[in-house]
């Protein structure tokens, strides 16, 4: 029946070896230093390696790194052997179990349907010993699943074996899927859905205002070459540097108007700056996007972009996470927005040497109207003005205003610190300023629940949407901290694969407990119900 | 062993098992141990290092009040966690309820589950417990635990939440 494999005796070599791997660079240094401390090889000098040659029989006189690497090896030998003999994989219907461990003991069950990758690794002294280090990757986690270090060959070939026999057939039924749509890569018919001409480069440069990142770079740039300080100097001794700034200053402090003409060098200087900063920012959206192309080919989506580097991306329809767009006020100026999607961490993809990122552009910059259409092809059938939108509680304006609140009165007690009570006259400033903020922010923040997505969307000046399908939510989590319960309120949280801090979490707030509780019902229901393919 | 899944699976709400209380009560005397030691050391040190008779009157005081505080909230706390925290298995999958101030309700649904762990401490298998950890494929949530099960619900509620749908759906 079920047969135990152990891992190869040589496992604890290989071990050792990666320990000493990881230490070879302190190691080296603690001898470099030790060199010096001790010139001489057997006066034992000071440090540790005196008190161990007392304790050690014979003549063997042991340096100060020696003792080092050795209380290093000590603990990753320990581990190693444990490692070693607790280690046993075997096969039980449609999983591969493995448990290690003598004081913590772990058992860990991988069915054969969900491991995506199998590898073996073989270097050199692998080969040589005719062993592989295997990594059971499933869906998911940055790092694999299990890494076994080091089974024999025919262990290996034996766990290939079953592992793609017991999922022969969803494999079979995954390419089945696959392969439908991407079968002849001449025909499918491609589609542009997008082409962003210079204008709307330089207009989202405009909006975007990346030119203090190019400041930063080139700050950066010329601090690392040393030219810094000689462009700086002159800068600074000229007439119109920080010493106009600072006279004005102090100028102003000191109770007296500054001459006109100082205000107007000053106004002109902080434009020309500015102007700098947008004119930077619209060439670097020109060379970054340039001849920005999203195309559909088959159930791919396909981005190109970049002048001196170009960017190709694919992404499969299947495989987007999440829908996310964002507005800021600029953008709703000129009726603009951006779209991103979220991909899971590419398994399998991997093999086409593709750059793959799990955030992608979908849109930099879109006109409003051009919005629906585009979502329609991601996620088909979608109509996000057609959703059925809700409010947040009622009672959310009152709850979240007192954070803010609170925000405000910390941020103010600097300024007592400096002005004495007169500080406080920042208040009036800041109060009614969050609060507005708060207000509107709890007013366009809503959510939508459909047969086939949970759209969520928030922010007031900033405002962002995040459409989840239901078959991609992996979790579902509701929150009631202590505020939450007095008001009866509750929070629902949705998790999904994609990128460590996604850039707008479905994470709602402020709603009624039956409302949440109901919700997270049916976001249960319908998630366990589909099922969840890459 | 299917009959053993089935009783698991009724969709009640459970709670874990009591020896989980005595269990976290001794780990966190362990903890309060090391700790106190360490403390006290370093106070007396601090004392005899700063030769000033008084100083000893005020931090001995205090240490004894802060270690027997946090103590006897480390042994306080488990009971409470205990009645806030229950989990429930049903053909969809796992819901785990806990916190006392902060409480969550976390659902994981069996289609998304990755894989299992079940683990076992010297403690835990000291009283016949262990930790049951699914992984799926989130980011924030890419793997649940729930300790405190009795050793062999653990492995049951594992056999339930094993993927049924290998050939067809997947």
């Amino acid at each position: 029946m079920p047969s135990e494999h152990r891992l190869h005796p040589s496992s604890v070599l290989f071990a050792l070896a990666a320990a000493l791997k990881a230490f070879a660079l302190p190691a080296l240094l603690l001898f470099v230093t030790s060199g010096r401390s001790s010139p001489g090889p057997s006066n034992g000098g000071w440090g540790p390696a005196r008190w161990m040659n007392r304790w050690i029989p014979g003549n063997v006189e042991i340096e100060n790194w020696q003792f080092w690497i050795l209380l290093f090896l000590i603990p990753a030998t320990i581990a190693a052997l444990v490692r070693y003999f607790t280690f046993r994989l075997r096969y039980e219907g449609t999983e591969l179990v493995i448990r290690s461990g003598i004081l913590f003991r772990n058992e860990r069950h991988v069915p054969y349907g969900r491991i995506q990758n199998l590898d073996a690794v073989r270097n050199v002294f692998h080969r040589l010993l005719g062993v592989a280090e295997v990594r059971v990757e499933t869906g998911g986690g940055k790092a694999p699943e299990a890494t076994i270090s080091v089974l024999h060959e025919t262990v290996f070939e034996e766990m290939r074996r079953r592992v793609f026999a017991g999922r022969a057939g969803v494999v079979q039924e995954d390419q089945e899927q696959s392969a439908e749509p991407s079968a002849p890569p001449g025909d499918v018919e491609t589609r542009t859905l997008l082409y962003l001409p210079v204008r709307e480069l330089l207009l989202n440069g405009l909006l975007e205002n990346r030119g203090l990142i190019l400041i930063g770079a080139a700050y950066g740039a010329l601090w690392e070459a040393g030219l810094f300080r000689g462009v700086w100097d002159q800068f600074a001794s000229g007439l119109y540097g920080p010493g106009l700034v600072r006279d004005t200053v102090r100028t102003v402090v000191g109770g007296n108007l500054p001459s006109f003409g100082r205000i107007v060098i000053l106004l002109l200087g902080i434009g020309g700056l500015l102007l700098v900063v947008r004119v930077l920012s619209m060439a670097y959206s020109f060379l970054r996007l340039h001849e920005f192309r999203l195309t559909r080919a088959g159930d791919d989506l396909r981005t190109e972009y970049g002048l001196l580097t170009r960017v190709t991306t694919t992404v499969p329809l299947k495989r987007v996470q999440s829908l996310a767009m964002r507005q800021t006020p600029l953008q709703r100026l000129v009726d603009r927005m951006s779209i991103r999607v979220e991909t899971a961490g590419g398994q399998g993809s991997q093999q086409d040497g593709q750059r793959k990122q799990p955030r992608e552009w979908l849109a930099p910059i879109i006109r409003t109207s051009a919005v629906p259409a585009l979502v329609g092809e991601v996620l088909p059938g979608l109509e996000l003005e057609g959703l059925d939108w809700q409010p947040l509680h009622r009672r959310a304006f009152s709850r979240a205003v007192k954070p803010a609140l609170v925000l405000a009165s910390v941020s103010a007690l600097p300024f007592v610190y400096w002005f004495g009570w007169a500080g406080l006259a920042v208040l009036s400033i800041t109060v009614p300023w969050l609060v507005t903020l708060t207000w509107f922010h709890i007013r366009y923040t809503r959510w939508a629940i459909s047969e086939d997505v949970l759209a969520f969307r928030s922010g007031w000046l900033w405002r962002q949407c995040t459409v989840v399908p239901t078959t991609k939510i992996q979790v579902v989590g509701r929150a009631e901290s202590p505020f939450d319960r007095r008001a009866a309120m509750a929070g629902i949280r949705v998790d999904t694969a994609g990128s460590a801090s996604p850039v707008h979490r479905i994470s709602i707030p402020y709603l009624a407990r039956e409302t949440a509780a109901a919700l997270h019902e049916r976001l249960a229901l319908q998630t366990a119900q589909t099922t969840f393919r890459w | 062993m299917e009959s053993g899944t089935d009783t698991i699976a009724d969709g009640t709400s459970r709670r874990l098992d009591p020896r989980w209380i005595t269990v976290q009560r001794i780990g966190g005397s362990i903890f309060i141990a090391v700790l106190g030691f360490g403390s006290f050391v370093a106070v007396i040190s601090m004392w005899v290092a700063s030769g000033m008779l008084a100083l000893g009157l005020l931090l001995v005081p205090l240490w004894l009040v802060l270690i027997g505080a946090l103590g006897w909230q480390l042994l306080r706390w488990p009971a409470i966690a205990y009645r806030h925290t229950s989990y429930r298995v049903d053909e969809d999958g796992l819901e785990i309820q806990r916190g006392v101030y902060w409480r969550t309700i976390t659902t994981v649904p069996r289609s998304r589950i990755q894989h299992t762990d079940v683990s076992q401490g010297p403690l835990e298998r000291r009283y016949g417990l262990g930790t049951l950890v699914v992984y799926t494929a989130g980011t924030h949530h890419s793997q649940v635990s729930l300790s405190g099960l009795e050793f062999t619900v653990a492995q049951a509620i594992r056999v339930h939440l094993l993927p049924r749908d290998q050939g067809d759906a997947v």
